[in-house]
């Protein structure tokens, strides 16, 4: 259940009682997918311990994983909304251009590269946090850094 | 009657060459052109080709940086649900129903609705 309230009626059945007290509350995130895609390498930058402890934890759970691993989850859903409220308040405008961007181009990051460098450039130096894309080729530019993208609409340099 | 005999010096040339000017380059080198056309051509797919593997690669990253996030929201909600139909279970059976042999999580299939209002009764009985 996003930050959206939960609705019942006869079309939308969704059961609305809350989580046991004995349960620690977590405040959900409540990013859409577009600005969750625009911070999603920041998140997985600053949250990877966190991540992957959930991930273990849910793989070594054998099946009881959703009720065993709540902590680690709360702990992730603490991490990424931690990332997503230092952009907010250090680099709100060039987040807000970003996932606009990505919002009005089917998700395409090659087509928002230019909103993608600012938003990079104010990260890094206001968060310290580094776009980097595990596994890409040695002596080769990062796809995200390249200045003409192939694929998009405008055939010139991006930026 | 003496028969008929070729003419003095004999029948003309009979014209069976074709006689028109060779144009155009040398056969090879239309060749040559085609391959390097198609060269150049698979040359600028396989850079689209590496581009392309570069652009899924960030977009799969991206995505398997959200996957624990998105997959701690849901099981919270799954479990809230559990937890939810284990006291109704109780409430109405009196204790705890075990349907599994297992200590596994399974999230319920069946969903539970809300009782009719009288209003959502006239609305169903009217269609």
């Amino acid at each position: 259940m996003a930050a959206r309230e939960p609705r019942f009626n006869q079309e939308v059945l969704v059961d609305t009682t809350p989580m046991p007290d004995h349960i620690p509350k977590v405040q959900e995130l409540g990013a859409t997918s577009a600005p969750l895609f625009s911070a999603a390498y920041f998140i997985g930058e600053r949250c990877k311990a966190y991540n992957d402890d959930f991930m273990k934890c849910k793989d070594e759970g054998n099946g009881r994983g959703e009720l065993d691993c709540l902590k680690e989850g709360r702990k992730v859903t603490r991490c990424a909304a931690s990332v997503i409220k230092d952009i907010n308040t250090h680099c709100l405008s060039q987040f807000k251009a970003h996932w606009e961007c990505l919002e009005n181009n089917n998700h395409y990051l090659f087509e928002c590269r230019r909103p993608e460098m600012d938003l990079n450039k104010c990260v890094f130096d206001k968060l310290g946090l580094k776009k980097e894309i595990p596994g890409s080729p040695e002596g080769q530019v990062p796809v995200h850094l390249r200045p003409k993208q192939k694929y998009a609409i405008y055939p010139g340099p991006q930026y | 009657m003496p028969q008929d005999m070729p003419p003095v010096g004999g029948y003309a040339q009979v014209q069976y060459k074709r006689n028109i000017p060779t144009r155009g380059f040398q056969p090879w080198v239309y060749m040559a052109g085609m391959h390097l056309i198609m060269i150049w051509g698979t040359y600028k797919y396989m850079q689209g080709t590496r581009e392309q593997r570069e652009l899924a690669r960030e977009k799969m990253w991206a995505r398997m940086y959200l996957t624990p996030l998105l997959q701690a929201e849901e099981d919270r909600d799954q479990v809230r649900r559990h937890f939810a139909n284990q006291a109704r279970e109780v409430e109405l059976l009196g204790s705890e129903q075990k349907i599994y042999n297992s200590d596994r999580f399974v999230p319920a299939t069946i969903t539970y609705t809300p009782p009719m209002t009288a209003a959502s009764k006239a609305w169903y009985q009217f269609w």
